[in-house]
This record gives structure tokens, sequence and C-alpha cells, in this order.
């Protein structure tokens, strides 16, 4: 059964600084009349002790379980209420907070009663959020099993090696567990690493020895399926055999990237033009080369300058190598003027000892390979110089290699198709951040050597075991905000999952179409653009649902004045901004009443119409930074769903201009400012949208559409943003032509919404003329929209006396 | 309940409570720049020192981090607080003199010049560490730290570049009591990620 909210409101005075600026007494009155508030107390500070206590003493007493705290920046300060309230069983989405400070007391020079009413405004918007929020129970995270070690990259072993340590068992899928083998073919993927061989060897030996290691060397990883905790990965076996199927509660991924030989233009022959892994091999096979070596670092060239230091460490250990073991082959390296050569003073002279010569080259002239000589520009002189060669050693390329792309897509990591897997900028919750490094390992991340890669897969092993231990101990739960699929309503039409960034969406079991999908809560970011976008309102972020916040968001439209605008704002760019310019003491036009959201890309597109159909005269959506979205596209999204609005608003004959979205960076509040001015002056501008009886119908009918309408919402997901999707031309997210169809079938949808609503509403039949003239539209439009409602079978037609009737079926 | 005197009048707190909370649970007024209610207190600016009086001696503590103890009295506007609180001011406006904030505060308290000189007129970071303190406690990273020591101690990200940690999130920003974060944040959060074909040559 749903516990009844029951909502505990604390002002603070902040010693004078809200107490000075806004009339707290009144607004106490104010927020005590509101029906869904059951206690109301004004504090010195409710974030100090004595007003903690206080707070505490008051939830006891009056059962509250819902709270808002009235006063500063939640941002800073709601990390500590939740602490504190936590041991009374209020939980993130339980608490709230009102930055009275920096939203309404410091930023405007209204009068104490009007900052009151203001203050009001928002806090019993907050209320009402309150009140439809359902808190989700505490659950523990359940993580059995072994861990799979997948991706046969060579981190693989030192994850296993660590595991092993930590008395957890794993199961490694690699090519072979014969160190000498592994050995002889790891300069493939690191040339010249030979110093850390030994070392290699022994963890392989010891890993491939340990009881709670299980070698899988046989079949490649073909499937996936399940959530953190209950993963079942499926091998595909050698020569018909079935295929293998392993359980295991956590997946780390070892996968090292591919070398292969620069692109036309150096050379390259593989005879006597080599790059870095085939002079080693060469080295295995053939001994020692003679003559003049000259290794080109040219990976300025090539354009891939990022990846110079560490081809120009393997380029150096192999000229290290060859010199130590013979002084006939004279070595000279050749290198980019703007490359640091990234040597220690010890290595360097060692360097000079060897008589290795390292040769800069001028930037704006490429070396240029001839017969027996290679030409380039000197420094000094700029005077193209020749140098006699016998052996040329140059970069490699780095990418993926297919096997790699596949186990990296089975596993839901390769969601961009770039060079390497890492991926920066998703991180919203601090404990998002390194978790990276708890499943993926090696090289095909991004480019390291050897050392670094061993060290990542015992890095990611050491998480996993923490993680695991976690578990075991029950101190492990999971997050509170994040998407709850509902089987039920779920017809598995996959948008979600192609929207989702974070690979937290999947199939409940095998492939193909039609099936439900569920969440993996630990993966699972809490974007909610996924839960916008879901056509049949199957998802739902929990506790932070559409439900709570189109309930806020109406309750405070219906009390903005018509002359007020609402701005939902996001946590990494409108909010911070907006806090920040109360913290510089900057004013603006105290007509915005700003409403803090995670992510503007999880506000479903039934929040905006519901602001509307409550009354809001406008509505700016305010997030960060093109391209600078924490949650993957959120913004985008939020841009879709405007331009959604805007059409629908222009059917109903309501300006366009009523919905924006807005950019804001935290650190230019003054910025914000502008833009906040800006929207509120072309609202006040436009004046409030009239009340008349037409006028809420068709609102009616956009809210209907936007919350209700599969079909809409189908298209308007389809058109979204995909995480894959790296270019981003300005001005359109899609074609032109996708536009235009989507205004026709939206036009289209929005005529039958009317028909449907004023059917609903007066129960009866109508003839053509009288729904025309009812909707105010053009009768050749309606006739044409009503006969194929009929032959859809939305409405029923009847005759009376020759002519046609309309009514619901 | 623990009972002492403020200023002669007699106030309750409880074990645990510090001498400011106190304070501004009574409405007495003590002027702070490195305390936030956020973070843990950690008696840095020496800007909230109150009297702590005991027979015919006296004390100077700092009320943030100072508990309260039964039958203490404490004095917050005696000569000896105005005067060390007016040092403090002019050692502020000295070494951050481009924070606004800081002119604004000690001019409230009658402070509006200083005999000391200033190093650097750009200073606006009195390396409180209120950044470093709210990214560890509330943020639950360690994106910043104060680095070097002595006089030459600064606020940043390591090796002073942008950092990886960062979430970009702004709570240093908001923190900071002076202004001087606006500046440091844009050289510590993570710079837009090019895609790796269009890194300049």
């Amino acid at each position: 059964m749903k516990p009844i909210a029951r909502v505990g409101v604390f002002l603070c005075r902040c010693g004078n600084k809200i107490a000075s600026r806004i009339d707290l007494a009144a607004l106490e009155a104010r927020v005590c009349r509101d029906e869904n508030v059951i206690h109301c107390e004004t504090m010195a500070y409710p974030c100090q002790k004595p007003g903690l206590e206080l707070i505490i003493k008051a939830i006891a007493e009056k059962g509250v379980n819902r709270v808002i705290v009235a006063g500063c920046e939640g941002r800073l300060m709601m990390k500590k209420m939740e602490t504190v309230l936590e041991p009374l069983d209020l939980h993130k989405g339980q608490i709230d907070m009102i930055n009275l400070r920096g939203h309404v007391a410091m930023v405007s020079d209204l009068t104490p009663e009007l900052k009151a009413e203001k203050g009001a405004k928002l806090i019993t918007a907050a209320a009402a959020e309150m009140v439809m929020m359902a808190p989700s129970l505490q659950t523990l995270a359940k993580i059995e099993g072994p861990v799979m070690i997948v991706g046969k990259g060579v981190a693989s072993f030192t994850a296993a090696h660590e595991l092993a340590l930590n008395n957890r068992k794993c199961l490694v899928s690699v090519a072979s567990g014969n160190p000498d083998a592994i050995l002889a073919d790891l300069h493939r993927r690191y040339p010249g690493e030979s110093q850390h061989h030994e070392r290699l060897k022994k963890i392989i030996s010891e890993t491939v020895a340990s009881p709670h290691v299980e070698l899988i060397t046989q079949g490649e990883l073909s499937g996936l399926s399940g959530i953190t905790g209950e993963y079942t990965l499926t091998f595909s076996a050698p020569e018909g055999a079935g295929p293998l199927e392993y359980r295991a509660g956590a997946v780390i991924a070892c996968m090292d990237a591919e070398l292969s030989p620069p692109q036309d233009g150096f050379g390259y022959d593989g005879k006597n033009v080599l790059f870095q892994p085939e002079l080693e091999e060469r080295i295995l096979r053939a001994g020692i080369p003679t003559g003049q070596i000259i290794f080109w670092i040219n990976d300025y060239e090539a354009g891939y300058p990022e990846f110079s230091q560490l081809s120009t460490r393997s380029a150096w250990s192999l000229a290290k190598s060859i010199r130590d073991r013979s002084d006939k082959p004279r070595i000279l390296m050749m290198y980019n003027e703007k490359m640091p050569i990234p040597l220690s003073v010890a290595e360097r002279s060692v360097s000079r000892k060897l008589g290795i010569l390292w040769v800069p080259f001028d930037k704006a002239v490429y070396p240029t390979l001839q017969d027996g000589y290679i030409s380039f520009c000197n420094l000094n002189d700029h005077v193209e110089h020749e140098i006699p060669w016998d052996l040329v050693v140059l970069s490699p390329q780095r990418q993926l290699g297919e096997s790699e792309k596949r186990t990296a897509r089975i596993l839901g990591l390769l969601h961009k198709e770039e060079r390497f897997l890492t991926g920066h900028h998703v991180r919203v919750r601090p404990d998002m951040v390194g978790r990276e490094e708890t499943y993926l390992a090696g090289s095909a991340k991004y480019p390291c050597d050897l050392h670094e890669a061993m060290r990542q897969g015992r890095k990611a092993a050491k998480k996993t075991a923490e993680m695991l231990q976690k578990a075991e101990d029950n101190e492990l739960y999971l997050p509170r905000v994040v998407c709850v699929v509902d089987a039920a309503r779920c017809v598995g039409c996959g948008q979600c999952q192609e929207l989702c960034d974070c690979g937290g969406i999947s199939v409940v079991e095998g492939g193909g179409g039609g099936l439900p999908r569920v969440v993996d809560p630990m993966i699972c970011m809490g974007g909610g653009t996924c839960a916008a976008a879901c056509p049949y309102n199957a998802l739902t972020l929990q506790n932070n649902s559409t439900d709570q916040r189109e309930a806020r968001v109406a309750a405070l439209a219906r009390q903005l004045r018509p002359d007020e605008v609402v701005a939902m704002a996001c946590a990494w760019g409108g909010l911070p901004a907006a806090d920040n310019a109360a913290s510089l003491g900057l004013k603006y036009d105290p007509r915005i009443h700003i409403l803090g959201v995670p992510c503007v890309g999880q506000i479903d597109p039934s929040v905006l119409a519901r602001a509307f159909l409550a009354g809001a005269p406008g509505l700016v959506l305010i997030g960060c930074l093109p391209e600078e979205c924490h949650h993957s596209f959120g913004l985008d999204h939020a841009w879709s769903r405007v331009n959604f609005m805007k059409k629908l608003l222009t059917l109903c004959g309501f300006d366009r201009q009523r919905i924006a979205l807005a950019h804001a960076d935290l650190n230019k509040p003054e910025e914000f400012i502008r833009t906040a001015e800006s929207f509120v002056q072309t609202i006040a501008a436009l004046g409030p949208i009239e009340k008349t009886p037409e006028n809420i119908s068709k609102l009616q009918s956009l809210y209907a559409m936007a919350k209700r309408n599969s079909r809409v919402r189908f298209l308007l997901s389809a058109g979204l943003r995909r995480p894959w999707e790296t270019e981003f031309r300005g001005d359109q997210r899609h074609g032109l032509d996708y536009d235009q169809d989507f205004s026709a079938v939206l036009a289209e949808e929005f005529m039958q919404t009317r028909v449907m609503e004023l059917l609903k509403m007066e129960q009866r039949f109508f003839n053509l003329q009288e729904i025309a003239g009812k909707l105010n539209e053009d009768e050749n439009q309606v006739g044409e929209r009503l006969w194929e409602m009929v032959h859809d079978g939305h409405i029923k037609r009847s005759f009376k006396n020759h002519q046609p009737l309309f009514g619901l079926n | 309940m623990i009972t002492f005197k403020i200023n002669d009048r007699e106030v309750k707190a409880r074990q645990g409570w510090t001498v400011l909370e106190t304070a501004r649970e009574y409405g007495i007024d003590i002027p702070t720049l490195c305390f936030h209610e956020a973070v843990a207190p950690s008696g840095s600016c020496r800007l909230c020192m109150v009297e702590l009086k005991e027979g015919d001696w006296s004390k100077l503590v700092a009320s943030c981090i100072y508990p309260v103890a039964q039958g203490i009295t404490i004095f917050t506007e005696t000569d000896r607080v105005r005067n060390v609180r007016r040092w403090v001011f002019e050692m502020l406006l000295a070494a951050c003199p481009a924070s606004a904030e800081i002119k604004v505060l000690a001019a409230q308290y009658g402070v509006v010049s200083t005999r000391f000189p200033s190093e650097n007129p750009e200073e606006a970071c009195m390396v409180c560490g209120l950044c470093m303190r709210v990214c560890e406690e509330v943020v639950g990273l360690s994106a910043i730290s104060i680095m070097d020591r002595g006089v030459h101690k600064k606020v940043g990200s390591p090796f002073l570049r942008p950092s990886e940690v960062c979430v970009a999130c702004g709570s240093c920003v908001t923190i900071c009591p002076t202004g001087a974060m606006q500046t440091i944040f844009d050289r510590v959060r993570p710079q837009p990620v090019l895609p790796l074909t269009q890194l300049a040559l």
C-alpha cells in the first residue's frame, strides 16, 4: 500500500540573509494554508546541528515522511540532509530543497511580501511534487557467482591474478594458457616491451595454476544476457558442438588494440620499410639486423599525434635492445620537432652512451623516403639534408580489431563508432567516476603500454572484488533514481535501448523484437531521457517520475501571474548558473520561477504540455552548453521535444515563442541573466493565453497528445539524436523532410485528438458542420479527418435523415 | 543540556555543538568566510574569532571549531575581538585584493584599507580550502586540492592541468566565499573532448 505523503516544510532565516529580505511570517502562513503541507516551521539555520535536531524532532512528532528545506543551494546541502535524515528512513527523493536565498531573496528588489509570495509558489509546487512521489524500497544489490573475464587481452591475467589473490572465483576467456606462447605473440600488440615479459610470465603461470581460476580457451563470446549480478554469457563452440553457457556475477573486459602498418605515403613495404611489431618479429626470427636503422616516429604525419609518446617509448626500447645486443647497427631516431622526447635524464644518458642519435625535423616539411636516402628539413639551417638507410621502422596504426569490436558490441561498450572504447563525459554521480575502471582494461580502451594495461587489469579486478565484498556484507544498495520498466506496458519497440547511453537497458531474454526491456539498476545513470521517450509510458524514472514533475509544474503554473514564467533549469548548467548569480550578488527579473531538474533531457513532453494547460504563459528549459550535456544527449533530446511543443502551440494558434530551449554555462551567470530576462520580456510582450473555453479545450488536446498519443510519441523518439551520431551540423538534428512529415502527422493527430475530446466531453452524435463549428476549423479538413477516423475505427458513423452523424464507438 | 554565556546572555546547547552554531541559533552575529554548513569546519580563516574569558585571563578561539562547554563565557564584540578581526580583514584585503566579496564584508565591519602590501593585485583566492572540502565531502571526488606549502599555497587540479576526475558540477564555484573559484574553475574542468582526428597538428 502506498503510504500517505506527509510533507514537512522547514524555512531558513539564514542568519539575516533571508529573514531581512523575505517576510518569513507571511511565507510561513502561505505555506501552512497549502493542503499538501502538514507542518511548516521557520528556524535560524536548519542546516546546522541545532536546526537539524529540531527537524528530526518535528519529523518524529508529526510523522513527516517528505521533507522540504527552503534555504540555500540543494546542490551543496542535499548530501548533508540526506545523511542526517537517512536513519529516519528518509531517502533520496523524499527530501527536497528550495533555494530561497539564491533564487528569491538575493536576486531582486521585490518587497519582502512579494518575495514571500514567490517563495510560497516554489515551495507549494515542491510540496505538490512530494505528494505524487512514491518512494521505492531500499533494495540490496545481489551479486553472486564468479567473475567473468572476456576479451582475450593480456590484462586478463593480471585481473584474474588479482581476483585469485582476493579468493574470488573467476572464469577467464583467453586464447591460450601457455605463458611462452602468449609472450611469443605479445609483440604484435605491445612491441618493444620485453622488459616486462619475465614478470608477466610469472603472473600467467601463477594465474593458470590457481584453484580460483578457470580458463576458457575454446569458443568466441557470442552473447550476454541478464543484469549485474546474474549475467549469462554464451560462447560459440568450435566445430558444431552446442553453445557453451556460463553464469557470472560480474564481467570484466580486457582487450588490446590492434596494430597495423601505417597508411600509404610512408613507403611501407614490409621488407625494408617496416613497422615496429615487424621489426621485433624479425629480431626474434632472424636476429639483429645490421646497417643504418632509422626509426621514423611518424605519428604526427600520420594524423595521430596523441600516440607519438607511446610509439617513441616502443621505438626507444627496441633501439636499446638492438644496441644492447650488437654494436654493429647504427641507430637514428627521427621525430617531429613538436614532440617532446619522453625519456628520463638517465635514459638520455644511456642513449648517448649507446650512440643512438635523435634527429628532430622541421614540422613544415615531411621527410621523404627515397631510394637509399631519406630527406628531411633541418631545424637550424632549413636545408634539406639526406641520410642513407638500410631499414626504416615506422610507428604502428592503432585501432580496435574486429574481434574486439564484436566483443565490445556484445557487452554494450561500443556505443560510438570510434577508434577506442573510452567515454569521458558520462559522469553524473561520483560513484560513476571510476566505474569505467571496473569493467574495462587494456589498450583497446585507449592506447597504452603493457605496464599500464597490466595495471588496468589489476585495478579492474580490485574494484570488482571490492564491489563483491560490499554486496556480500549487505552494504551495497541499488541506486534509487534509476529507470524501471513496466513489463505489462512495454511493447518492445526498443526506442529506449537505442537512446540509452549507459547501456543499462537490455532485452529480457534472447534477441529479436517485441520482447519487453529490462533496466540494470547498477548501470543506469538515471538520465531519464529514455523514460521521457517511451511511446507507451512504460518506463519510469523511479523516485523522480514524470508524474511528480507534472504535479510540480502544474502547481507552480496555476499560481503564476499573467506575466510570470516557468524555467526548468538543469543541475549542470542552468541551476548552478542561477545559484552563482546569487552568490555574486547579481539581480535579475523576478518574474522567472526556477525549477531545478537533474537534466532537461528527462522532461517528458507531457510535462511541458501540462505547464501550459495549468496556465503558464511561457516555459523555458535552461540546459548545458551544446555538446556538453552530462547525460549523453539529454540536451539534444530536449531540443527535439521543445520543437515538438512549438509545432503543437502553432497548431493551437498560440505563439511558438512561448516555449524555448536555452543554454547556460554555470560559470557565466551574467549570460544566464540575459537568457532569463530576454525570455521574460518576450512572454510579457505576448501576454497570457486567454482562458477561453476554446483555448482550454485546445490545451487539453495538446496535453492529451503529448501524454498519450503513442504514434506521435513514437515519431518524436525516432527523431531523437542517437548516442552514436557524432556529426552535428548545427541547425538540424534530422532532415528537413522528416520535420515536414512530422508536422503533417501532428496536424492530423491534433485534429483527431480535438474531435475525440469533443465527442468524449459531450457524449452524443454530431454532424460535420457542428463539429467544424465547435472546433472552429475548416469544414473540408474536418470532414476528411472524420472519414478517416471512421475508417480506422476510432469513431462511429450513423445516419439521420440521410445526413451522417459522428459519435463515439 | 550545557549552559554557558555569550555576551552575558545565558544560552543552552548540546554536547557536540560549536560556539558558532549556538551563537547563530540565538541570532548572535559572527562573521565567517571559510565556514560553510555543507562541509566540516576547518577554522582556517580566523575571522570568526571570539574571546573566551575565564576569571582574569582570556583567550581567543575560532568559534566555528570550538566546542561548547558548561559554564564558559564567550564574548563576540570585545576590543580584543574587534582588533583581531580588523587584522584578519587587513591581511585578507592585502592577500586577495581582487575579491569583491571580501571588500564588501570588510567594509561591513568598518575595514576599508590595509597597511600590508599586496603582492598580486589579481589574486582573489584566500586558500581557505572550502572548494577542496566540498569536492571531497559533498561531491565525493577530489578533483581539486591545495598544493605547495606556506606562502606558495594555491588551489588547483593535479599538475595544474584540466582534471579528468572533475565532473564540472560547479559546487566549488558556488561555495567559494571570495569569488576566486570562477577563474580557477575554468582551468580545472575537463575541456570538451574533441574527436581524436580533429586534434590540431
